[in-house]
């Protein structure tokens, strides 16, 4: 046993030579430029998670998740490609899981005993918003807000998603076609008709 | 056709208002979202970055490994495929002569081959130097 712990490794890992420095250079590099990414989007991608599955937790799953998928699989890939990816990502994971709960939502039906998620107690605390406004200003936000989210939940999903993309998130027609997965002619197209169907539902929203 | 312009003018218009009223809206929105959401998705970044750091320290181990191990490898399918070429090719004939005369001449090639100091004398044969000596030699020989 004692020869064994003479034996010298098969190869030399240069781990503390310059390799292993200007890995840590990099690494730690990409490291920052990825949280970087991260915490500039993850609001508006928390949001349209949140606009396409109408469930808190569940959009922050799909945000976390797509976050991950990003980290493992193209974190080496060039930055300015990251967002369109990603936005791709997290539209496949909000597809995933509207199609999950439809499946689940057909079984839980023919449950006798089932329980509704949506009926847990929100903390209030958690509930609370980040800041504080006039109240005046405050309440003409929230009827706009109200009366925006009641418009987008009655679009299309492609239209919603297009619409997003291009005015919350602030893609381009080809980013936002890489991100849906469709040509950019198609976006336009959803774009387009989000922008009647909101006028329409809106009425004097823009003024 | 002007009162088509105009409206299609005025469309664009109220387009951009509507875009521009509906994404001070949505950041709007945006900003309300409460602390422990804003909590969760700092939880699920920094999973994230770790994730990556993780990831791309196990790739640079793979491929230092690889390095390491493959190294050797490369190395003897270099010098097999050099000692096929040469008996394939134009030296192939004096080879299996020589083999036939002597067995071992064949051990001579492969380690001429395989040894970086021989290659390198190889590589450094200077015909003009040794043409020069040898003419040298025979004037020697010529005047002694």
């Amino acid at each position: 046993m004692g020869a064994f712990a003479t034996l010298a490794p098969p190869y030399n890992m240069p781990a503390t030579a310059g390799g292993d420095t200007l890995l840590n250079d990099t690494s730690e590099a990409r490291a920052r430029a990825l949280n970087r990414f991260l915490a500039g989007i993850e609001l508006k991608a928390y949001k349209i998670a949140q606009a396409g599955l109408r469930h808190e937790d569940d959009a922050l799953d799909a945000v976390q998740d797509a976050m991950l998928q990003l980290a493992r699989a193209y974190a080496d890939r060039p930055e300015e490609e990251w967002k369109p990816l990603f936005y791709r990502i997290l539209e496949n994971r909000i597809r995933d899981m509207q199609r999950r709960r439809t499946v689940r939502g057909r079984v839980m039906a023919w449950l006798p005993f089932r329980r509704d998620e949506d009926d847990e107690d929100a903390d209030p605390i958690a509930q609370a918003p980040s800041h504080e406004m006039p109240a005046v200003a405050r309440l003409e936000i929230d009827e706009a807000m109200t009366a925006l989210d009641a418009a987008l939940e009655e679009l299309p999903h492609r239209q919603r998603q297009a619409f997003l993309l291009r005015n919350l998130e602030g893609l381009d027609v080809a980013q936002t076609a890489q991100a849906m997965g469709c040509s950019e002619g198609s976006v336009k197209t959803h774009y387009f008709r989000a922008l009647q169907s909101l006028r329409v539902k809106l009425g004097d929203f823009e003024q | 056709m002007n009162a088509g312009e105009g409206g299609s003018e005025r469309t664009t218009l109220l387009q951009s208002g509507l875009e521009i009223r509906s994404r001070l809206v949505l950041e709007e929105g945006l900003s309300r979202i409460d602390a422990h959401t804003r909590s969760r998705l700092n939880q699920a970044r920094q999973a994230a970055v770790t994730a990556a750091a993780g990831r791309s320290r196990l790739a640079w181990l793979r491929g230092a490994w690889l390095r390491q191990a493959l190294m050797p490898a490369t190395g003897a399918t270099a010098a097999a495929a050099l000692v096929a070429a040469f008996v394939l090719g134009g030296g192939g004939h004096q080879l299996t002569t020589q083999v036939a005369d002597n067995p071992a001449s064949t051990l001579d090639v492969l380690e001429l081959v395989t040894d970086d100091d021989a290659m390198n004398l190889v590589e450094d044969y200077d015909s003009s130097f040794y043409e020069w000596a040898a003419a040298q030699t025979d004037a020697g020989g010529a005047t002694t």
